[in-house]
């Protein structure tokens, strides 16, 4: 497995932190995952990548549970146990303006992303959502406290004209947002969160089911799918 | 991508299991491994004894809708409820692959019906695939095919069908879930079972509860339970099964260490196989390889027969 060397590990926001650890990897894409080994836990645990460069990935993380309270633990010059770059990142080839939008700490691949577009002269917008003032992560054009995202996204579409919407969240905000896309005729990516067990697509556990009738891997497949193609419940 | 260059297992670990001879005792077990080829990026596959494909079906299965997965101490419970290609597309996409990197293989085989598993057998015997690993203990699928494998006249009539259509290495992978362990075997033995495998995931259920606004949410997932936790479980079951039956057994549960492959040897078994680890340590499998040849050459150990003979 890969070893990484935790550079810095700091509190950004309420119950919020931010990991940079050195690897040795040599690319990884806005919308892809790393699975981190937790001692004495059987399942590695999904981050979504924040930011990468020269080899050193960021991740944002909430603590909610042993898993990231061991991550919290971590100092620098700590080793990590990781696996990736994982998954099928964001699409953006042949776009011309983006929205982004990010709720809550799914912020973070968006976040990646947005100095993507950035780089490549993509026009973008970041939209992000979060309960409270104390949980806000910086880096968004717009912040929207307490409310939903979703409640300006349709302004938004009108004000920018996108031709894609990237989002990362909570399952409510994503299935709304690809419903928004699909009424408004914009194309969707999302990421999307499962528990994961292999990480690879073979166990079939974190599968979730699409319109053309099969099972698609979130590890494997996605973590980004088409919201159109996803059979939302 | 592998832990070394080195050209392993060598000679010393072979095993003979009742005629079918595999270059290591360290098998891949059904479920974590997909069909090998994803797991190149992690170990050197041709390393690894064999590899147990995810259980195969006559018809593509779709698996179970919600959530599949369940975190316990010291192990992981499933729900998959056998979602997998179907043997049609096994043969056509899978089996090349499997051929063409000579990654010895033993495919497993699930069903609802009598006839869907000797149907199965039968599409593998005229594929030339040479084991087969019969999963009747899978608590997962509402058809019950868990009900095959805890009442010995019916894994009697199963094996014996099967066996009859299928000429190759016929392993029956055994359930836990049952109060006599020694008939089941027994049973698959005197039906024609060249080996048998044991065990497959214990039933359990996992519960996660949230006391908010005034009231609790309550998540339950009911599955098989593998991983570390069930260790001592799979060693006892190895035990009673390896004391009743003459032909050979592979043992499965809970093994993360080569410390752990010696339990098992010492429990009877003659191979064994990684399961639930190799989604922690995606290269569990080739470590634990090289730890037993380490151990083999400082020890000065020659055979597998001879390390078994010891440990007994």
């Amino acid at each position: 497995m890969r070893k990484g060397t935790v550079i810095t590990n700091e509190k950004i926001a309420k119950d919020t932190f931010k990991i940079v650890f050195e690897t040795d990897l040599k690319e990884a894409f806005a919308g892809q995952f790393v699975s981190i080994l937790i001692p004495d836990k059987t399942l590695r645990r999904p981050f979504s990548i924040s930011d990468f460069e020269n080899g050193k990935i960021t991740c944002l993380y909430k603590v909610v549970g042993e898993g990231t309270q061991y991550i919290k633990s971590l100092r620098k010059n700590d080793i990590i146990d990781y696996s990736g770059a994982l998954g099928n990142g964001f699409n953006f080839s042949g776009k011309k303006t983006a929205l982004l939008v990010g709720a809550g700490i799914g912020i973070a691949p968006v976040l990646y992303l947005k100095k993507y577009l950035d780089e490549k002269n993509i026009a973008n917008f970041l939209i992000a959502g979060f309960k409270t003032e104390e949980e806000k992560v910086n880096g968004a054009d717009k912040t929207v406290i307490g409310g939903s995202v979703l409640d300006i996204v349709p302004e938004l579409i009108e004000k920018i004209k996108p031709d894609v919407i990237f989002s990362c969240g909570p399952l409510i905000v994503l299935k709304l947002i690809s419903k928004i896309g699909e009424n408004m005729g914009i194309e969707t990516q999302v990421a999307m969160e499962k528990i994961m067990a292999c990480h690879i697509g073979v166990c079939r556990g974190c599968v979730i089911p699409l319109k053309n009738g099969k099972n698609a891997s979130v590890c494997k497949d996605g973590p980004v799918f088409d919201g159109r193609n996803i059979l939302w419940g | 991508m592998g832990l070394t260059d080195e050209i392993f297992p060598k000679k010393n670990m072979e095993v003979n299991l009742n005629g079918f001879k595999l270059k290591s005792p360290i098998l891949a077990a059904s479920g974590t491994f997909g069909y090998a080829d994803e797991y190149e990026n992690y170990v050197n596959v041709s390393n690894i004894g064999a590899i147990v494909t995810k259980a195969i079906s006559l018809k593509p299965r779709f698996g179970n809708e919600g959530c599949r997965l369940f975190e316990t101490t010291g192990g992981l419970i499933n729900r998959i409820g056998l979602e997998n290609i179907g043997i049609d597309e096994f043969i056509e996409k899978k089996l090349p692959v499997l051929k063409e990197k000579n990654i010895a293989f033993i495919m497993n085989t699930a069903g609802s019906t009598f006839e869907e598993y000797t149907e199965t057998a039968r599409i593998a015997q005229n594929a030339g695939i040479k084991a087969i690993e019969l999963n009747v203990s899978c608590p997962n699928v509402k058809e019950g095919c868990l009900e095959f494998g805890t009442n010995p006249d019916t894994l009697s009539y199963l094996t014996e069908a099967v066996r009859k259509v299928y000429k190759g290495f016929l392993i029956v992978k055994l359930t836990p879930n049952t109060n006599d362990i020694k008939a089941l075997a027994l049973a698959a033995e005197k039906s024609g079972a060249d080996c048998i495998s044991a065990i497959n995931t214990l039933r359990g259920l996992g519960i996660k509860l949230e006391y908010l606004n005034n009231e609790f949410k309550k998540t339950m997932v009911q599955g098989g339970l593998s991983g570390k936790c069930i260790k001592p479980a799979a060693l006892f079951m190895v035990k009673s099964i390896t004391e009743a039956v003459k032909i050979p057994v592979i043992g499965i549960g809970g093994i993360s260490t080569f410390e752990d492959v010696l339990e098992f040897f010492a429990a009877g078994a003659q191979a064994v196989q990684i399961g639930t680890e190799n989604f922690t340590n995606p290269d569990i499998t080739e470590k634990i390889t090289l730890d037993l040849q380490n151990f083999l050459k400082k020890t000065g150990i020659e055979t597998m027969d001879e390390l078994k003979r010891k440990l007994k």
